[in-house]
């Protein structure tokens, strides 16, 4: 089979898998944070602005940690917005559902909009292949999912580079914006 | 005929002793400094606890039994805290102990409300300290205030600086929001929360989409 075609099958499971990153709107959500020493304050919420805040950075083996459905957003400092659903996870960001795995220096979701934002640092990892990149912006109402700034999206037997990289996961379609440049392993001659 | 005589005046004396109790010692404190027999039942009475002057609380009672420096009251009419002098809180409660010296008032199986009850309260003990002006719920106490029903094992209230503090299995639910901590500290005036230890928030989050 074209290894072209392959990889793009590759690509488009990857983006099938990532479409988990849709926060579903039901069900009960918790917010837990862990191995807080009684008497450290970790959290604070204020009531009349709807802001829960919390910061752990400075407290050892400390989490934070919320869940909806099967999706987990750890960090060591998050802020939610109550009244428009906004949700900032810093420090050792990172989100996980079932194999997929994200981590950023920061992950941002916009409940109102149903946006995803992660920036600095962005890891996607799935069980077919890894995304680098700078930033990544995933919507859920359109299902898509884009990857910009140095981006690379590894496989098991090769790599892709670009800057600007677009899953449209509901159409199963890749978009590579710019120059993107591959490099793949024959798996069955061993060469590049 | 003189002994018939003697109990007369014996008679008024103690008669004169307990009128002068109700109407001077306990109706108008600060209570003068005279010398108070061991025990005393009055029938009847109102109360009042003051600071610098300023009355902190008021209670009516039908039955006052004084014993030393410990008033304790049962039938009571509703008590009422004032915060600068306005009836600030009103509390049902069945007992009340009132240790004069300290000025700690002891609120038995007591339900705490304000004037419009937006703030309902309840708790077996509540112990209000009116040098420290300090309200302790030594046992566990459910709290109604602004939309939020708060359990805790222990509170404590700090009138002066609107601070409530809640200790040990802390439920706080706002809404859909269930909060669980092991202790908080909630600024009354500002509306903030602050949450000692580790946390658990359960929120309900909508429909289906």
């Amino acid at each position: 089979m074209n290894r072209k075609i392959v990889t793009l099958m590759v690509v488009v499971a990857l983006l099938v898998t990532s479409g988990r990153f849709a926060l579903a709107q039901s069900q009960v959500g918790t917010l837990e944070i862990t191995g807080v020493p009684t008497d450290v304050a970790a959290g604070r919420y204020d009531r009349e602005a709807g802001v829960f805040s919390a910061d752990v950075r400075e407290i050892g083996g400390a989490l934070i940690t919320v869940k909806l459905e099967d999706v987990e957003i750890t960090g060591k400092t998050m802020e939610w917005r109550t009244d428009d659903n906004y949700l900032l996870f810093t420090v050792d960001a990172r989100l996980t559902q079932d194999d997929f795995e994200l981590t950023a220096d920061q992950v941002e979701y916009f409940g109102e909009d149903k946006n995803l934002k992660a920036e600095g640092r962005v890891v996607v990892t799935t069980e077919d292949a890894t995304v680098y990149a700078d930033h990544l912006d995933y919507d859920e109402e359109t299902d898509e999912a884009l990857f910009t700034g140095n981006v690379r999206v590894v496989f098991s037997d090769g790599v892709l580079e670009g800057e600007r990289f677009l899953m449209l996961l509901e159409k199963s379609e890749l978009q590579f914006f710019g120059s993107f440049q591959g490099e793949f392993t024959d798996e069955e001659n061993g060469e590049q | 005929m003189r002994s018939k005589a003697k109990i007369i005046i014996i008679a008024l004396v103690v008669l004169a002793i307990a009128v002068y109790l109700i109407f001077h010692f306990f109706a108008e404190p600060p209570p003068p400094p005279v010398s108070v027999p061991p025990s005393v039942q009055l029938l009847e009475s109102r109360l009042v606890g003051r600071k610098d002057g300023a009355r902190q609380w008021e209670i009516w009672a039908q039955s006052v039994l004084q014993a030393g420096e410990s008033v304790t009251l049962n039938d009571m009419d509703e008590i009422i805290m004032f915060q600068d002098d306005e009836p600030y809180l009103f509390i049902d409660a069945q007992r009340a102990v009132w240790e004069r010296k300290p000025d700690i008032l002891y609120l038995h199986d007591a339900v705490v409300r304000d004037e419009d009850e937006t703030f309902y309260l309840e708790s077996d003990l509540l112990i209000w300290a009116g040098s420290e002006e300090t309200l302790t719920s030594p046992e566990s106490v459910f709290i109604r205030w602004q939309g939020l029903e708060i359990d805790a094992a222990e509170m404590l209230l700090k009138a002066q600086e609107n601070l409530l503090y809640l200790k040990d299995d802390v439920r706080i639910r706002d809404g859909s929001m269930l909060w669980r901590v092991e202790s908080a500290v909630y600024d009354l005036d500002q509306e903030r929360m602050e949450f000692f230890g580790s946390l658990v928030l359960e929120e309900e989050v909508g429909e289906s989409e």
